[in-house]
Formats: structure tokens, C-alpha cells, sequence
């Protein structure tokens, strides 16, 4: 597949390279880059990486590559990216998991392991009830689940995986004990909420965001600093009253070491791809949060998560 | 009542747009290319193609993936059929009859008819999506963990009708299946499990594992007997299959459309659970179910219908909820979303038009893979008659290729040929490779939901004996666990007196 899906890209991308000004014409690069994707074709990340690297390649003397290698609820492809050589040749489309899977000892890296280039897009934990739920705002939800504890449901993607670890932080914040319910994914977990057999979920407002606009579910507050554009009407926690903010991100990635031109190319190529109205009206287009950094800023959002997670799951009881 | 008016306008609108009925046609063929090949799946191909969807209109886009989608299905059971090598996992299960007609030189029979009710059992679950999609739309919601877990325990109890001579032997497989199916992340803990610290094991290698049960296993065999020759042995004669034939079996394609479509609703359950679930059923009620296993007829229509009639229930779960079913529809979910058509409760009332005009654009598509299928019937029929000496490398070539394609990665290639040698001694000494893959895909699915159901209900085991559901599948399974062996012990009790 993906040998494919590379030729395929890359050829179009030949096809855009005379139309594109060839602004970096000199020295690096000199050949195909290739961008690790750790997460199957299709899915999100993907989506992201492929979105990114259409646009990057308009100004870039080479063309980026999108290879899938995925497994190990991405820890393969990770792996991949930590572990390519310095050379800028292999780059890596990395997510939030970089900071959490190294604490569970499900990966051979750490995230100290991985040069920032640029954050691309962020998405924040939301907490989502069914439409006929009692609980009208946040306040009420976290009253109830603390007069009940044990009894609300929350259903996340998975046990460690980033909606779990905001629920469980959520629980921390606030002191109350919510049962997690883990599914294969966030879809099956929205299902569950559909179906009323789970009380809530901390998935994205993106995977909520259909049923919500239908009326069939309510989004009562995001975990994020600002509130997210596509729900301006739903408040952030911070608003009402509950100091938390956590969620996935998506951004370039490379191995530590690599040459400075290298470096200085990636940067300046994802400063403008990142921030192009084409990439942005892609990400709408998929209902993700853009969220552009620039690499410096990435870079210490990468150190802060991976302390903020490292000390949860010692908390609860994950870390190994 | 049924809005006829928007159907024919449907249909009307298709006619005026030849690109998108191109499109439907090319999707096919790539569909039954990728669904043939070991290793690439549908998933795959809709992937691939979703990028180059996204220039495109709605319409034309949406049919490219949904002919994929469809002939991916389909396509698995044409290599399933001629060499015993499933494209997919839904097509192990018509490999069981499938492969064993071509062995008595009925393969045009048999993929003939794998055609037909692929073609039947597509269209009829289009026709459900169609017409019961209003009423239908809410079933899925009724399927929480207790139910799954049913669903599953049903599914593993399938092991004992697919056994073939032997059901201790078919036991031992399906446990051996369910042993390899514990490797990986603890679905409730997410610890690594008999990983050995190779991150590639955190997921099952189900797909390489089948690969090597079945082609790398068959293709071990071939060297072992380079003398044997498939191609003398068949023929392939007409195209359609004779009528009588084909009304033999037509009650076991309703059947297993039916049960098909309610499969694909179900999140979690694919066309993998609806070919076996099909083929256990058509066994249960045949006239003669000690045929299958031996090349019965009714056994490859039954899995061939019930697996494309999934697509239909599928497509009906994710367009009225906007929950995918499965990795198809997960990415045509996204595909729609792209396009800006928003599945869910609101889609066909803002999209009225373009969605009846999309369904007849997948009868389409389930016509020109009937045509398709069977114009293209003779040639690949013809890889019967290469000499095994250039057929068996190439297989194996094959297998490489296309585990290597699945996640890129050599590790699952490995995996791979271990399956390889253990299928072929599992041949060799009449092990049924069929319940390892069953126990593949039910055993995670028992388990993950088993436990989720605990979690759901505080650990109490309520959930067992209070949903009717739940009930109802668990019922089945004991049902089809002892028939077989109460069958068997009968016969066996027969054969005794007749020798005393």
C-alpha cells in the first residue's frame, strides 16, 4: 500500500514542482524525503501528513514522501522516525503519543528523542453527554459524578490512549472517580454514548461534532486554553472553573541530530505550509483544529506534556 | 410511505452523469485486483484512492470508493476459489467448499456461482439500505459489549461445524487460533502481552497469519508434490451457472443476505462474521450438511452472499448514524465528510438527492461486477493451467509482497512463513486451517467486549441472562456447539449397531 501511496504522491508532486517557485533550489535536500506516518492510511494523522506534504512540496527542491508504518498503537512508526538517520532524509509526522507511550514502557524512545520542526494541528479532550442526560452544564456532570462515584461511565479510545488519560486527569482535578470504559477507537465509544449504555465521552469535539450538530448529544466544555472554532458556543473548562487542558497534537517531527541547513529548510517549509489558508481550509475541511507552532515553542509544549504525563500515570498506577 | 419519486430521480441523475459510471467500473476492477491479492485489502484500496477522490465531485468520488469497496469484497473469493488462497478473510470461508470443487474440477461452478450470489447478496443489502434504512437506523444502538460478546461466543462456537472430519482436530485448531489471538495489548489493561518486547506484536498479526495459514501452507504443499496439477483437473466450461444449480441454492443466498446485512449493521462485525455465521447456518439448515467441507455449493453461495451483503448493512449504519461498522466505512465516513456531506440522522434530509443518486450508483456498481465478474471468469481461470513449477514461486512471491505492503513491515513477513510451516503440517496432518482464523477474529472480540461488558455493569455477570440479545446469541451458540457433536455421536452410535 504504502509503497504505492508514495509513488502516487510522490508523482504528483513532481507534477506541482514547476508551478511551485523553487525557492530552496541549493543543497539540502538533495533527495525524496520521506515522511513516517504512524498511523494507518486514511485515518486522521494520515490525512494531516498527506495535507501537509501537498502544499510543502510546492516550495521544497525534493518531494516529501508519506509512508504508513504503523503498529503498536503507533509505537512502530515512532520508533521509525526516533530511530531513521540525521541525515533530514526521514522525517515523521509525530502525535501527543510521544509523550505518553515512553511512560508505560510501550516504546524504546523517549520524547526527548525527537527535534521539534512544527505543531500542525491540535485537538482537545471534550467531555460529551447524550442530549436527554440530566446534566445541562459541567458543574452539574462533575456534582453528580461526585455524589456517585464509581457509577459515571466515561468511555475513551483505549487504556492510555490520550482521551483516557483526560478523563483520568479530569477525575484527579475535581476528585471524583469515573468508571472508564476503554473501546477500539473513538468511534465505537461515541456508538456506546448513542446507545445510552455509557454516561459520557472525553473523545475530540471532532468525533462528537456530527451528533452534536444534530441535537443528539451535548458537548459541556472543552479541555483546551481557548475554545475550539468549529464550537464557539461551548465553553473551556478553564471558564467554568476546572484548571485543565489536555489534548492530542500532530506536528513534524526528526530525529535529534540532524544538520543545521536541514533543520533551517523544515522549519521555514513547515512555517509556511503550516500556515497557508490551503492547509487550514484542509483541516476544516476534516473538522481538526488547526494549531500552528513554530518549533521552539513545540519544542517545550513537547517537554511540558511528557513531565504532565509522566507524573499522572506514576500516579495512577501505568507508569513502568 | 417510500419516496419512489426520488429513487427514479436517482436513478435519472446517474444516467447523466457517464464519469460517474466509469468510475463505479474502475472502482470494481480495482476492487476485485486488490480483493484477489493476498495481503491487499479493501481498507487498503479505499485509502489509497481517497486522496485522488478528493478533486473530484461527490458523486463520481463516492462510487470509485464504493466499487472498491464491493469488489474488494467479491474479489477475495476468486483466488479463494481456484487456489485456495483467501484475499480475504471472509473468502477462508469460502475457500473451505470453494477450493475443494475446483479440486473436483467444478471451478467454473463454483466461481460462477460465488458471482451470482456475491451479485445477489449485494444488490439485495443496496435494496435494504434503500427502502428499510429509516426503519432500520436505530439497531445498531442496541448492540452494546453484552451484545458483542454474544455475537462472538457464537461465532467461535461456528468452530465445531466447520471442522471437518475430525472435531477434536477442528477444536484443537480453533484453541491454538485462540492462543495466538491473546499476543498483543491487553485489550481493558493495555499491557503488552506475550510480545516478547517487539512493539509489532502490540496488535495481532492476523492477516499475515492467515496469509501463511492458507497460501504460503498451500503453496509448501505444492512443493512437496510438484507433480500434482490443478489444471487438467478443471475446466471451466459455461460462464453462468446451470439454473437448477443455481435454484438449489437460492434459498441459502436469501438466508445469508439476511443475516449479511444485519452483520454488517453491527458495529464490530464484518463480512469476516457474516461469511462464517452464513456458512454455519446454510450447514444447519441443509439436507446434507456432511457435504460441506467436501465442495457443497450451497456453502460458497452462503458465504459469498452473506459477506457482500454486509456492505449494504454497513453502509446503512454509517449513513443514518454516522458510525462506521468497520475500516471501510470508517474512511468513506471520511470521505463524506470531505465531500461536506455530513452522514448522520440529518444526511438524507439535507442531501436527499445526491443519496438516492449514490444508491443506484452502488446497484450500478454491483452490476458491473456481475458483468465483470463473470466476463473476466476465463481468464483468471486460466492460472489453473500454469504448470505448478512457475505458479507455486509466484505465489509465494505473492504472499511476501503483499504481507510486506500490509504495515511495511519485514517483522509481519516473518510471521508470516512461521504460519506458513505451521499450516502446512497442520495439513499434513488433517488439522483445518479454517478455525484459527475464526478463532482470530471472534477471540479478541469475546474477550475485549467480555470485559467491557464487566466494566459497564460494576463486574456483575447480570448481562448475561438479562438482554434478550445477549440470550438469544448465547442460546444459539450452545445450540450450534452440541448439534454437530449430538449428530456426530448419533452416527457414530449408528455405525456400531450396524456392525454389531
Amino acid at each position: 500500500m504504502d509503497r504505492r501511496s508514495f509513488t502516487f504522491s510522490a508523482l504528483g508532486a513532481m507534477a506541482a514542482i514547476p508551478l511551485g517557485g523553487r525557492a530552496m533550489a541549493a543543497g539540502y535536500p538533495s533527495r525524496t524525503i520521506e515522511m513516517i506516518v504512524p498511523y494507518s492510511a486514511g485515518g486522521g494523522t494520515d490525512l494531516v501528513a498527506r495535507a501537509f506534504a501537498d502544499i510543502a512540496n510546492q516550495s521544497l527542491a525534493k518531494a516529501i514522501g508519506v509512508v504508513n508504518r504503523t503498529g503498536g498503537g503507533g509505537a512502530v512508526g515512532l520508533t521509525g522516525i526516533a530511530r531513521a538517520r540525521p541525515n533530514g532524509f526521514t522525517i515523521g509526522l509525530g502525535t501527543a503519543e510521544i509523550t505518553m507511550l515512553p511512560h508505560m514502557g510501550m516504546a524504546s524512545f523517549t520524547a526527548s528523542d525527537f527535534t521539534a520542526i512544527a505543531q500542525l494541528n491540535a485537538d482537545p479532550s471534550a467531555i460529551t453527554v447524550k442530549a436527554d442526560a440530566p446534566w445541562q452544564t459541567l458543574e452539574e456532570f462533575l456534582a453528580h459524578a461526585k455524589e456517585n462515584p464509581g457509577t459515571v461511565r466515561i468511555g475513551n479510545s483505549g487504556t492510555g490512549a490520550i482521551w483516557h488519560l483526560a478523563a483520568e486527569a479530569l477525575g484527579k482535578e475535581v476528585g471524583a472517580t469515573f468508571n472508564h470504559i476503554p473501546f477500539e477507537g473513538a468511534a465505537p465509544a461515541v456508538t456506546a454514548l448513542l446507545g445510552g449504555h455509557i454516561e459520557a465521552v472525553s473523545v475530540s469535539p471532532a468525533e462528537v461534532s456530527n451528533f452534536v450538530a444534530a441535537g443528539e448529544l451535548r458537548m459541556l466544555g472543552v479541555m483546551a486554553d481557548e475554545r475550539v472554532a468549529a464550537f464557539p458556543d461551548v465553553a473551556t473548562f478553564k471558564e467554568q472553573g476546572v484548571d485543565l487542558s489536555v489534548g492530542t497534537w500532530r506536528g513534524v517531527l526528526v530525529p535529534n541530530g540532524l544538520p543545521e541547513e536541514a533543520l533551517s529548510v523544515l522549519r521555514e517549509v513547515a512555517a509556511t505550509a503550516g500556515q497557508s489558508e490551503e492547509f487550514k481550509a484542509q483541516l476544516a475541511k476534516m473538522n481538526l483544529n488547526h494549531a500552528y507552532m513554530d518549533a521552539d515553542a513545540f519544542q517545550a509544549k513537547i517537554a511540558a506534556q511528557d513531565e504532565f504525563f509522566g507524573e499522572l500515570m506514576t500516579e495512577l498506577g501505568m507508569a513502568r | 410511505m417510500f419516496d419512489f419519486s426520488m429513487l427514479f430521480q436517482g436513478v435519472a441523475t446517474l444516467a447523466s452523469s457517464p464519469l460517474a459510471l466509469v468510475m463505479a467500473a474502475i472502482g470494481v476492477v480495482i476492487g476485485i485486483f486488490i480483493g484477489a491479492m493476498p495481503g491487499l485489502t479493501a481498507t487498503m484500496g479505499v485509502a489509497i484512492l481517497l486522496p485522488f477522490t478528493f478533486g473530484m465531485d461527490p458523486l463520481p468520488g463516492l462510487l470509485l470508493i464504493s466499487g472498491v469497496f464491493f469488489g474488494g469484497v467479491y474479489g477475495g473469493s476468486v483466488t479463494a476459489i481456484l487456489l485456495k488462497i483467501p484475499g480475504t478473510p471472509a473468502a477462508a470461508a469460502t475457500a473451505m467448499d470453494g477450493y475443494a470443487l475446483t479440486e473436483k474440477g467444478q471451478a467454473s461452478l463454483a466461481l460462477g456461482t460465488a458471482t451470482v450470489s456475491s451479485f445477489i447478496g449485494g444488490t439485495g443489502s443496496v435494496l435494504v439500505l434503500i427502502f428499510l434504512a429509516p426503519v432500520l437506523a436505530g439497531f445498531a444502538l442496541n448492540f452494546s459489549a453484552p451484545e458483542s460478546f454474544a455475537l462472538a461466543v457464537f461465532g467461535l462456537s461456528i468452530i465445531s461445524s466447520i471442522s471437518g472430519a475430525s472435531p477434536v482436530k477442528g477444536l484443537i485448531a480453533g484453541m491454538l487460533g485462540l492462543l495466538v489471538a491473546t499476543i498483543g495489548l491487553d485489550p481493558m489493561g493495555g499491557f503488552p502481552r506475550f510480545t516478547f518486547g517487539f512493539p509489532d506484536l502490540y496488535e495481532v498479526p492476523f492477516i499475515p497469519v492467515m496469509i501463511g495459514l492458507f497460501a504460503a501452507a498451500e503453496a509448501f504443499k505444492t512443493m512437496e508434490d510438484p507433480a500434482r496439477r490443478l489444471g487438467q483437473a478443471a475446466r471451466l466450461g459455461r460462464l453462468l451457472p446451470p439454473w437448477d444449480k443455481l435454484r438449489s441454492v437460492l434459498p441459502t443466498i436469501g438466508r445469508s443476505t439476511g443475516l449479511g446485512v444485519l452483520m454488517g449493521m453491527i458495529p464490530g462485525a464484518g463480512a469476516d462474521v457474516a461469511a462464517f455465521v452464513s456458512y454455519n447456518e446454510a450447514k444447519r439448515f441443509s439436507r446434507n450438511p456432511e457435504n460441506f467441507g467436501k465442495g457443497e455449493l450451497s456453502g460458497v453461495a452462503a458465504c459469498e452472499s452473506g459477506a457482500n451483503a454486509c456492505t449494504g448493512g454497513a453502509l446503512l449504519t454509517m449513513l443514518t448514524l454516522g458510525i462506521p461498522g468497520d475500516a471501510v466505512t470508517a474512511i468513506m465516513l471520511g470521505a463524506l465528510t470531505l465531500q461536506g456531506l455530513q452522514p448522520g440522522p440529518l444526511l438524507f434530509q439535507q442531501h436527499a438527492d445526491l443519496v438516492f443518486t449514490l444508491f443506484a450508483g452502488m446497484i450500478f456498481c454491483y452490476v458491473a461486477m456481475l458483468v465483470l465478474g463473470l466476463g473476466l471468469m476465463r481468464v483468471m481461470g486460466n492460472v489453473l493451467k500454469v504448470p505448478p513449477a512457475l505458479l507455486t514461486p509466484t505465489i509465494l512471491v505473492l504472499c511476501m509482497v503483499g504481507t510486506y505492503a500490509l504495515n511495511n513491515s519485514m517483522f509481519d513477513v516473518g510471521v508470516m512463513l512461521v504460519a506458513g510451516i505451521a499450516g502446512y503440517f497442520m495439513q499434513k496432518y488433517g488439522f483445518p486451517a479454517s478455525p484459527v482464523v475464526l478463532a482470530l477474529i471472534m477471540g479478541p472480540m469475546a474477550e475485549a467486549n467480555f470485559r467491557r461488558a464487566l466494566s459497564l455493569s460494576n463486574g456483575s455477570l447480570d448481562f448475561l441472562w438479562t438482554r434478550p440479545i445477549t440470550v438469544a446469541l448465547l442460546a444459539l451458540a450452545l445450540l450450534t456447539l452440541f448439534l454437530p457433536l449430538l449428530r456426530w455421536l448419533w452416527q457414530r452410535r449408528g455405525s456400531r449397531h450396524r456392525a454389531a
